[in-house]
């Protein structure tokens, strides 16, 4: 409890006197240290949220009625684009980063990752990459003349991206944007592989690593991976715009499904990388509320190794629209189909982990519970979409914009909102408010399931995504007037999670060293902990090291 | 490893804050940034990033550049952890008030093919029984069966249906004896994991659900049997079925599962702290 | 497990096993190749797509040679560095520097190899990335690994500057061998290049 006043929290040479708030920025600018860049991924990929968050408003808004004229098509072009890249790269994988940052060091014992001053650069490269991209709607001169952001959609097919096609600099933002964030990203990858590989406390064999880190470790691998073909491929469309190559350039025998493959094979093993921290959140966040053991620890390992590779092997599914022969869609329609198993072994495994514990309900667990049923639905229409037939009958159509914002909401962003709920007393050594929790979850999961089940309707009667408005009387209108109503019902719940960080953060109840009886490492020091995380490194026997301290009479490594 | 136990020192050496990388970051983005710019923005990021690069080589070599961060105060450090009060429960298998039941006995699968064939055998008695009181031939219900594949059958009039085809009462056995097996190995595996009401779920739930089933899809499997079909007589052929498979299934001799051993135990893998508690480690 | 935990209880000593701190440039190192080679991975998968389906000429068959002496540099530099370490391990930081001077020379005659082959098909054949797919996929792939190889050249030439400068000692094999790792790695890429491109040529 000692430990309550926050101007202590980087260094007791600091505790008397308030601290010039130019001396604190330089401290945040300089830092190496993995939980104050943990803390900047998440920060900045909320400010991105929020931004890409009103843009989707913005467009939900001219959606809800047929022909209506709140944004013109080349507005709404912008904004879809900019929406879907930004909550991919510049939301989902900071989010990734930052907890993976944050944590990992905590959890396997160390004082940080295993190189810092590369950490720092990982996390300026994603930044300045991301205002790059936003610079595009001040510095870029679109067709009409005034700054244009990107409009190519967030997978910029060929030859849509072609100089002739995509006329002054917006696309080039996109590129480089992503291009330059994609650096920073591969870079923490490989710190994040390494830290894994090389820092664990003494005791922490691979075997009792958390599942946490097992799966971010899994993730990072997967990123490296993964990451630089989309980095070659931007290049490759670099060279075309400005050296004249001809990679995607149709007119010169280039081809543009080559695009797609390139970018798919990136793109499909992406929705793994931002939905495995998910499954990694939840398996962290289940076992404490429900106090007992994660169940079928192995297992989940291995399904996690398995989801990593199969991931690999399903990105055609997103190109059977383009007539590829039946041989290759009836392959990766399989695989596709294949990995749902690896993944229902997980959701099977919370469940036991859940089944006949004494659950606490507590916020954390409202998330990660209302992720396992929203996620059922969101796996249950990703294998309708993965059969070959319906997808050509569905493919390109709002029933799958509702399936993958199923996934990326229902799976990822509920688990996002456990994590903050859970490590925040940890991060800031203050509770997050309970009661204002609760009004957050109840209003966002309302407005989410407003919102998105009903948006596989107007998929199925044929609404085409991407459009910027559509004609009366096809059966859409009451859909889509739901849709946005659902929208506005989730930004009441945003607005009480911004009101109780702002409120927790000044006045939030003390949270102490451990306020959830955790059962990892960061629980064992002080919220916020100190610079160098632990007084002396830790020794672990178990994949519990606070479960067996606390209960000596019957300690975990007695069973594994 | 040297960074660990110099907690007596008050001290610990962690990685000096530096500005270097932020700077070398800033500069690849000027550089790129200047092709969708202007040169000069490229050339002051290449300037930029050449001497952060230098800059982050001073800060790592020869030496990565440490600063002593000193250690907190005993009071302000985080409390040891105690041992709880709270009293652990463990969950037992079958233990009381918990749903838990895994099948630790079950039936053969065996019995399930022979119950299936006894519940075929009742279940043609049944049927064949209704067919003569009905219409006075035991072939109708067999010749319904055999329209499922047999066009033919499914346009005949009840004259033919009546009389007695070769053909259709070997497709019928065929499909009858197929189908019963199936369901004959389903009782005898999934009976057992039903904690309670054997009979009940055996005999009458289960061939409703079926028979259910099949009056949602028999208009596009057989419409000549969905046309001429008796519910009644129908759905008692089936809890006919139903009882005798469940009564077989249900008095065959159980035999163990290895669902209480653990799962290395099952594969076969021989190591030590399978299955119990080690007392000290 | 079962013998080591009557000594500790819990199996401490299995603490970090075999990757402890200390080879931490070694993973990051390997991890960094990782990424590389899915990187090179995706010009060689476009070169090998677009592989005589260029619409106007000049076509590899036609223009290319096959390119022996930059070869002969690049897998010779690969044993001198492994020389050059071996020299470091014994002590020895003449032959050190001998070796590791023979490296970077062998890896500058490489890129004037390149440089003067890229000179040949520019000014001579009219062949630029611009001219047709076989140009836009090799001067990528080939660029690419030259960049990768100047790249190395800066670090070799560092670590040499060092070694001149006396700063370099025995302590530094570590370090020295995870360049080493990068060196061999842009070795093999060539390899893999010299396959499908020149060999294909042919």
């Amino acid at each position: 409890m000692a430990v309550l006043d926050r101007s202590l929290e980087s260094s007791p040479a600091e505790s008397s006197a308030r601290v010039p708030v130019g001396s604190i920025l330089h401290d945040w600018v300089v830092t190496a240290d993995h939980k104050k860049l943990g803390l900047m991924y998440i920060a900045s990929g909320l400010v991105f949220f929020l931004v890409a968050g009103v843009m989707a408003s913005m467009m939900r808004i001219q959606l809800a009625l047929p022909q209506n004229d709140f944004l013109g098509p080349n507005t709404f072009n912008r904004l879809m684009t900019m929406h879907g890249t930004t909550m991919v790269f510049f939301v989902g994988m900071p989010m990734f980063f930052g907890f993976a940052n944050y944590v990992v060091p905590l959890q396997i014992g160390a004082r940080d990752l295993a190189f810092p001053r590369l950490n720092a650069f990982g996390f300026w490269m994603f930044l300045f990459g991301g205002v790059l991209l936003y610079f595009s709607a001040l510095g870029s001169e679109g067709l009409y003349g005034a700054g244009s952001t990107p409009d190519v959609g967030w997978f910029a097919y060929a030859p849509l991206t072609s100089r002739t096609f995509s006329r002054g600099n917006a696309t080039d933002y996109w590129i480089l944007g992503i291009l330059l964030s994609s650096v920073g990203s591969t870079a923490t990858a490989i710190n994040l592989v390494t830290t894994v590989a090389t820092m664990r406390c003494p005791g922490m064999t691979l075997g009792r690593m958390p599942l946490f880190v097992w799966i971010l470790w899994v993730d990072a691998i997967l990123v490296l991976f993964v990451l630089s073909p989309l980095t070659a491929a931007q290049v490759m469309l670099l060279f075309d715009r400005f050296l004249g190559a001809h990679f995607f350039d149709t007119q010169a025998g280039g081809s543009a499904v080559l695009w797609q493959h390139f970018f798919w094979f990136f793109g499909h093993p992406e929705v793994y990388v931002l939905i495995l921290p998910a499954f990694a959140i939840a398996s962290e966040v289940i076992p404490v509320f429900s106090r007992k053991p994660l169940f079928g620890y192995p297992i989940m390992v291995a399904a996690t190794i398995c989801i990593g590779m199969i991931s690999m092997s399903v990105w055609v599914h997103h190109m059977f629209v383009v007539g590829l022969e039946p041989g290759a869609n009836t392959f990766f329609a399989a695989s596709t189909m294949a990995i749902a198993v690896p993944t229902g072994i997980k959701i099977f495994n919370w469940l036991g982990t859940m089944w006949g514990g004494r659950i606490r309900f507590r916020v954390p667990m409202l998330w990660c519970t209302a992720f396992l049923l929203e996620f059922v639905l969101a796996g249950l229409t990703g294998v309708i979409l993965a059969t070959v037939p319906i997808d050509w009958q569905l493919s390109d159509s709002y029933f799958v914009v509702a399936h993958f914002h199923f996934v990326l909401i229902g799976g990822l962003l509920f688990n996002i909102f456990a994590a903050i709920y859970y490590w925040f007393p940890k991060a800031t050594g203050r509770m997050l408010d309970e009661g204002l929790g609760r009004k957050h979850f109840f209003w966002f999961v309302l407005g989410f399931n407003l919102t998105f089940l009903p948006m596989h309707v107007p998929g199925l009667l044929g609404m085409p995504r991407r459009i910027y408005t559509y004609m009366p009387g096809r059966g859409w209108d009451a859909w889509n007037l739901v849709v946005t109503i659902g929208v506005a019902v989730q930004a009441i719940g945003i607005l009480y999670f911004l009101w109780n960080v702002i409120s927790s953060l000044r006045d939030g109840e003390p949270a102490g060293d451990d306020p959830w009886d955790g059962w990892t490492l960061e629980w064992a020091t002080t919220s916020p902990p100190p610079e160098y995380n632990f007084e002396e490194i830790p020794t672990v026997r178990s994949r519990r090291p606070l479960w067996d301290l606390k209960h000596p009479e019957d300690p975990d490594w007695r069973w594994e | 490893m040297s960074a660990r136990r110099d907690d007596d020192r008050g001290s610990i050496r962690m990685p000096a804050p530096t500005a270097w990388p932020m700077l070398l970051a800033a500069g690849i983005c000027l550089g790129f940034g200047g092709l969708v710019t202007n040169a000069i923005v490229t050339a002051t990021g290449a300037v930029l990033a050449v001497i952060a690069a230098w800059g982050w080589i001073r800060e790592v070599l020869p030496v990565q550049h440490l600063e002593e961060v000193a250690l907190r105060p005993a009071a302000l450090r985080a409390k040891d952890v105690r041992p709880s009060t709270a009293r652990v429960d463990h969950l037992e298998v079958g233990q009381d008030g918990h749903r838990m039941r895994l099948p630790i006995e079950i039936h053969p699968w065996t019995a399930g093919l022979t119950g299936g064939l006894i519940g075929a055998g009742v279940m043609a008695l049944v049927a064949a029984a209704i067919g003569v009181a009905g219409y006075g031939s035991p072939w109708y219900p067999i010749n319904l069966l055999a329209a499922t594949v047999m066009p033919s059958l499914s346009q005949a009039g009840t004259k033919e249906l009546s009389a007695f085809d070769p053909t259709a009462f070997g497709i019928a056995s065929v499909i009858h004896l197929l189908a019963s097996l199936l369901v004959g190995a389903l009782y005898g595996l999934i009976l057992p994991l039903v904690p309670r009401r054997h009979a009940l779920i055996g005999g009458l739930v289960a061939p409703l659900f079926w028979t259910g089933l099949l009056w949602a899809v028999l208009g596009v499997l057989n419409p000549a049997l969905n046309g001429r079909i008796e519910w009644p007589a129908f759905v008692l052929s089936q809890v006919a079925f139903g009882v005798a498979v469940g009564w077989f299934v249900s008095r065959s001799e159980k035999i163990a599962t290895l669902q209480d051993v653990s799962l290395a135990a099952r594969a076969g893998i021989e190591a030590s702290g399978l299955g119990k508690g080690r007392d000290e480690a | 497990m079962s013998t080591a935990t009557a000594a500790v209880p819990g199996g401490l000593e299995e603490a970090t096993g075999p990757l402890g701190e200390d080879r931490k440039g070694r993973v990051g190192m390997a991890s960094l190749i990782i990424a590389e080679i899915s990187f090179f991975a995706v010009f060689i998968v476009a070169y090998l797509f677009y592989l005589g389906k260029s619409a106007t000429g000049p076509q590899p068959g036609e223009v290319l040679k096959t390119p022996v002496v930059a070869t002969i540099c690049l897998l010779a530099s690969s044993v001198t560095i492994a020389i050059a370490l071996r020299a470091l391990r014994a002590g020895s930081l003449g032959g050190f520097r001998l070796w590791w001077l023979a490296t970077i020379l062998l890896g500058a005659g490489f890129l004037v190899a390149t440089a003067l082959e890229w000179h040949e098909l520019i000014w001579e054949r009219g062949l630029t990335i611009a001219t047709n797919l076989f140009g836009t996929t090799f001067y990528s792939l080939v660029g690419f690994h030259a960049l990768h190889v100047t790249l190395g050249l800066c670090m070799l030439t560092f670590v040499l500057v060092a070694a001149l400068r006396g700063r370099l000692h025995p302590e530094d094999a570590e370090r020295t061998e995870i360049l080493s790792w990068y060196w061999h790695f842009v070795d093999a890429v060539w390899i893999a290049v010299f396959c499908v491109v020149y060999l294909t040529a042919r």
